[in-house]
């Protein structure tokens, strides 16, 4: 049975790598992914907060190309940030909504010129987008290919990040500010080179095609970064408090509810989820996601009920133990529990004493 | 893998040193591989009285949780509290510093395997 399943897996072009430096191979989105390699998931997270950099394969992501003359009147259109702000070469988080205002999908939108965008989109969603985008698309002049298959995405995140990948490149990466990129050459290969990430350390991420990822991979672990799998990825972007797709955002909750109304520009003109984002704020939203802290020991963990004032309000969407911050959760409670009342986690059948927080838990040191 | 041969061990994987009618009883090597870095262990609390077979700790790695079966029926008469602020001693040395509780032995065990069986049901 579970080879059958393990065979039906996607493979990233990177994957022999991974087994060679022993990852454990899990099914992720589809993809057989490490969820971490030898030294294990802790000392991954302690390279990319401890001053080193980390090399993250996040191939299963999916790339959308959108071209046309009428490219960013789409993308206004099907996505929620306001694109026209944007310049070239500038990356915008943004999110994707059907018609009842909840999430598709949160993605990236990248301006590579007045016609031209590329999109970054949660590889478990991949096919939705896609169709959803197509779909939507024919109504206006633009063309929207999926470069998914094509592309390898490598972030390399931490203090030593642009040192290492510096070595590779002739380009000036210290231009390329926070939440921009540059088309540059690596080695001979046309690459994307963002300086955005999901971990809350200065870093990049690297869009190449597949035919040059062995090459860079091994390149920047010669140059001393070290691979980082799933577990310690997780760990990292959940002290930052930064939503994952599933977790803290579904088709369930609109943006009102996930506290994303920073991406949702409601004066930028009309786009798909509009009527109903606007409804949903002025009545109120139906949960508040909050930011918690466990005052005593103890991990909150994703599913596990949260108490206010002795009684039921709502879950963790994510949770872990932070070497840094203690046991750290983001949760959904009811509305009028967002600011006010006793907190508590149930954590097998007991109820351990909480306190609100903000996020990031543990301090960022992304590049602004 | 190390299975030192003065110990018995259980299907769960857990360990138990047996000396005269106290058991100390922690996690099995293979067992503290397969969990991953250990960031928090749940200990019981001392005077419960517990039966062979029944979940009396938790240990949680960065991804999961699990539930710790003692190997003994009895009283718990020791906790190792060094695990509330080094739970990494269940990896780094599960079966010295990571030890988890003695139990004063009531009589009943689970199924208690020997260095050879032990090393044989991990091959199946």
């Amino acid at each position: 049975m579970s080879d059958l399943t393990t065979e039906n897996l996607q493979k990233t072009p990177l994957h022999a790598e991974h087994i060679a430096l022993g990852g454990k191979m899990v099914p992720f989105a589809g993809f057989s992914m490490p969820v971490q390699y030898t030294n294990g998931a802790l000392k991954e997270y302690t390279v990319v907060r401890g001053g080193g950099a980390g090399l993250f394969d996040i191939s299963h992501m999916g790339q959308v190309r959108v071209c046309g003359a009428e490219a960013l009147a789409f993308l206004q259109f099907v996505t929620t940030n306001d694109v026209s702000k944007l310049s070239d070469g500038q990356v915008q988080y943004s999110a994707l909504l059907n018609a009842q205002g909840t999430f598709i999908d949160d993605i990236t939108t990248y301006k590579i010129s007045a016609n031209e965008y590329y999109l970054c989109i949660n590889a478990a969603n991949r096919h939705k987008d896609v169709a959803h985008l197509q779909t939507q698309a024919v109504r206006f002049d633009a063309q929207v290919i999926d470069e998914s298959d094509d592309t390898t995405l490598l972030a390399l995140q931490g203090k030593t990040a642009q040192q290492a990948l510096q070595t590779l490149s002739d380009a000036d990466l210290e231009g390329i500010g926070y939440y921009k990129f540059a088309q540059i050459k690596i080695n001979d290969a046309d690459t994307i080179v963002s300086r955005t990430g999901y971990t809350g350390e200065d870093g990049f991420e690297i869009y190449l095609p597949n035919s040059a990822a062995v090459e860079v991979w091994k390149q920047l672990l010669d140059l001393g970064a070290q691979a980082i799998g799933l577990a310690a990825r997780d760990m990292l972007r959940t002290e930052m408090g930064y939503a994952l797709y599933g977790h803290e955002i579904s088709d369930a909750v609109t943006p009102v509810e996930a506290k994303l109304m920073w991406i949702t520009k409601l004066d930028k003109g009309g786009f798909i989820g509009k009527t109903t984002v606007e409804a949903r704020k002025n009545s109120g939203p139906e949960k508040r996601l909050i930011a918690l802290k466990l005052s005593e020991r103890g991990i909150p963990r994703e599913h596990y009920k949260v108490f206010v004032d002795g009684a039921e309000s709502g879950e963790i969407t994510s949770g872990m133990h932070s070497p840094i911050a203690g046991g750290i959760a983001l949760a959904y409670v009811k509305p009028e529990h967002a600011a006010q009342g006793d907190l508590s986690v149930q954590i097998r059948g007991k109820l351990v004493s909480a306190e609100r927080t903000t996020t990031p838990f543990v301090r960022s040191r992304v590049r602004k | 893998m190390s299975i030192p041969a003065d110990l018995k061990y259980t299907q769960e994987h857990e360990w138990v040193r047996i000396e005269d009618d106290v058991a100390t009883c922690g996690i099995s090597d293979h067992a503290q591989e397969a969990l991953g870095d250990i960031v928090f262990v749940e200990l019981p609390e001392i005077g419960r009285v517990v039966a062979a077979g029944e979940a009396y700790a938790v240990v949680e790695s960065v991804k999961a949780v699990s539930d710790v079966y003692a190997s003994v029926a009895g009283e718990v008469i020791e906790i190792n509290e060094a695990l509330e602020s080094e739970p990494e001693k269940v990896n780094t040395d599960p079966y010295g510093g990571g030890w988890i509780a003695k139990i004063k032995m009531s009589g009943d065990t689970v199924e208690l395997l020997d260095e050879a069986a032990y090393t044989t049901f991990l091959e199946e």
